[in-house]
């Protein structure tokens, strides 16, 4: 039952997916038989992006428990940083990239260092004013940046690997987003996973047990960088196109949602909150719905109702979704504290008498 | 008698008023010192400024003859000194387990490489911080609660793992902010004996702020008394009791002279 239900098949069976669809697209010309074309090819491609983005911000949001919205800015830096080294210094999109991913890193690290005296809604707005600058040079900057009409990356070359960008950007995402869930997975599962949650529950019991706050708020905001820099490395190459309106205030409410729908703190939740996100944005276009009205209806509803996300659910009903730590937004983890106080096994534990005897 | 941590002319003040007015103390080594004092005396300000959270305006504090001066509470705590909090300070989002872990978080020496690749080395680490764990539990009798998340347990039960998680990391000395707080007569009876326990069998020097005199007074091995930021008593629970200054600072002036 758990072999057939578990994480494990989940994951074998959505990558097993990922892995075949383009094969069986008309594109390829290996099997004609099924009817995936180019748009489901990119969406898919998305899906994988989105796991990714997912990952990273979940990693700074859900276990160190640092409410940054600049999330946007970093997939833009990446995307912006390794578009932009191949078309100013003409590198390879195998040096550009990774630049693009490091100057993603390095920016996400400075935000550290506000994070570092301020919490809450504080580092919100601070790291929010970050992502409108990031924004404002997107389409302001024109002689570096091309300004609000974007600009067009030189094609990618993949020889000798006789694929098409397209395909070749599409199974360097589906790599990058299997390795990246494994990292994601193995590192909050060792103690910086543990002094990431101990940051997030409580800054000075964690500090106390001599896990340095600078440190791992720096590394979180570092891998959050490196998540989202190199999703927007490859997004750049995967649409051709590098323009700021991919990189705008929505784009950080769907990266939220993602996190939020899948579970904040949960690393497979936002392997399934990457994909929902995806699809439903899908659904949402095809309604002609407002995108931004209803996944900030969305997101809501989840932050109200369901803060653990779907994948609490899963967890409650399916075997073998164990995770290592747990996410408990915070009412929940001080009622569960509240309802023991005054009972202990069976007995009434009163205060009173502490203070009654608090005169000598 | 050796000196584990010693308190030398500590002195702060904030905006103007006087929370610790040249407070001495010497801690000795593997005794229980409780610090007593009315509400408002400095006893938790003088703990923030042993643990390193609030550096003081003047004087020092020594750890075996090293001094704390500017360092942050993280460094204080890799040099064996580790504290409690007078509310729980247990990670709801852990279970007991990795609760405990985390007090051993120093003993990491595999960092971010092995931690993605999950090496030979980290996976030996990780097994020895459980094995750890599971002995610091044992010896607080709460093993079987190694699985349960943090915030599933009552909050007296809290209190005694976070004890436990203090100890995990072999510490010199220990801080215990209010440790009775909240619980029932026997629960505060278990806890005496945990604590003459720590100090016998681990060697430890205990340093414990609290308002249940009858613990204070049956287990201190020295008690001191704050007063108003300044340090107005010190020696055995007996001598204490019976200080006039003492009886003055609790009760007042007139109850003294009676």
């Amino acid at each position: 039952m758990q072999f057939f239900l578990g994480k494990r098949t989940f994951l074998i069976v959505l990558f097993g997916a990922l892995l075949l669809i383009p094969i069986l697209s008309t594109e390829t010309q290996i099997f004609n038989a099924y009817q995936f074309n180019k748009y489901h090819i990119f969406i898919a491609n998305l899906v994988m992006l989105y796991i990714i983005l997912a990952l990273g911000l979940n990693m700074l949001i859900g276990f160190a428990g640092q409410l940054a919205f600049a999330n946007a800015a970093m997939y833009g830096i990446g995307a912006y940083g390794a578009g932009l080294l191949m078309k100013h210094f003409a590198l390879p999109y195998w040096v550009a990239a990774p630049g693009g991913v490091l100057i993603a890193m390095a920016a996400g690290t400075l935000l550290a260092l506000p994070a570092l005296r301020m919490s809450g809604i504080y580092l919100a707005l601070t790291t929010l004013a970050f992502a409108q600058f990031v924004w404002w040079l997107m389409t302001h900057w024109t002689s570096v940046t091309f300004g609000a009409g974007g600009f067009i990356p030189p094609p990618i070359d993949f020889s000798p690997i006789p694929v098409t960008q397209e395909i070749g950007i599409y199974y360097l995402t589906w790599v990058a987003a299997i390795l990246l869930y494994l990292v994601a997975k193995n590192t909050m599962a060792s103690s910086i996973g543990r002094a990431f949650v101990a940051i997030r529950d409580g800054e000075v019991a964690a500090e106390s047990l001599g896990i340095n706050l600078f440190r791992y708020k720096a590394l979180a905001f570092a891998i959050s960088g490196f998540y989202a820099g190199t999703a927007g490395a490859l997004y750049g190459g995967m649409l051709g196109f590098v323009g700021p309106e991919s990189f705008d205030l929505l784009q950080m409410i769907l990266h939220k949602a993602a996190v939020v729908i899948g579970g904040l703190g949960s690393i497979i939740g936002s392997v399934i909150g990457g994909v929902l996100l995806t699809v439903s944005v899908e659904i949402t276009k095809e309604l002609k719905w407002s995108i931004e009205m209803a996944f900030g209806a969305l997101l809501m509803l989840f932050v109200l109702f369901q803060p653990t996300g779907l994948v609490t659910f899963i967890k409650r009903w399916v075997p073998g979704w164990r995770e290592h730590l747990q996410y408990l937004p915070e009412r929940e983890a001080q009622r569960s504290i509240d309802a023991d106080e005054f009972v202990e096994d069976g007995e009434i534990t009163s205060t009173d008498e502490s203070v009654q005897e608090r005169q000598p | 008698m050796s000196v584990a941590l010693k308190a030398q002319s500590v002195s702060i003040a904030f905006g103007g008023v006087a929370a610790l007015q040249d407070v001495s103390i010497d801690f000795p080594q593997r005794e229980i010192i409780g610090i007593i004092g009315p509400n408002g005396a400095g006893k938790t300000t003088l703990l923030n400024v042993i643990c390193g959270m609030t550096p003081p305006d003047e004087g020092e504090v020594f750890l075996h003859e090293v001094s704390l001066t500017g360092m942050k509470p993280s460094h204080v705590a890799s040099l064996g000194l580790r504290r409690t909090f007078q509310s729980s300070q247990l990670f709801p989002g852990m279970s007991v387990l990795e609760n405990m872990m985390c007090g051993l978080h120093l003993m990491g020496s595999t960092k971010l490489f092995g931690a993605i690749f999950r090496s030979q080395a980290m996976k030996d680490e990780e097994a020895e911080m459980r094995r750890r764990a599971m002995e610091a539990l044992d010896f607080v009798g709460f093993k079987h609660f190694a699985d349960r998340p943090g915030s599933a347990l009552s909050f007296g039960q809290q209190r005694i793992i976070e004890i436990a998680r203090t100890l995990i990391y072999e510490p010199k000395v220990v801080l215990l902010d209010e440790p009775a707080v909240g619980l029932s007569v026997t629960r505060v009876a278990e806890l005496e004996t945990l604590l003459r326990r720590i100090r016998d069998e681990r060697g430890v020097t205990l340093i414990m702020i609290e308002h249940v005199i009858r613990l204070v007074m049956g287990v201190s091995d020295r008690i001191v008394v704050l007063n108003s930021g300044q340090k107005i008593a010190e020696g055995q629970p007996a001598e204490v009791r019976n200080d006039p200054m003492v009886i003055e600072a609790y009760l007042g002036h007139q109850a003294a002279s009676e």
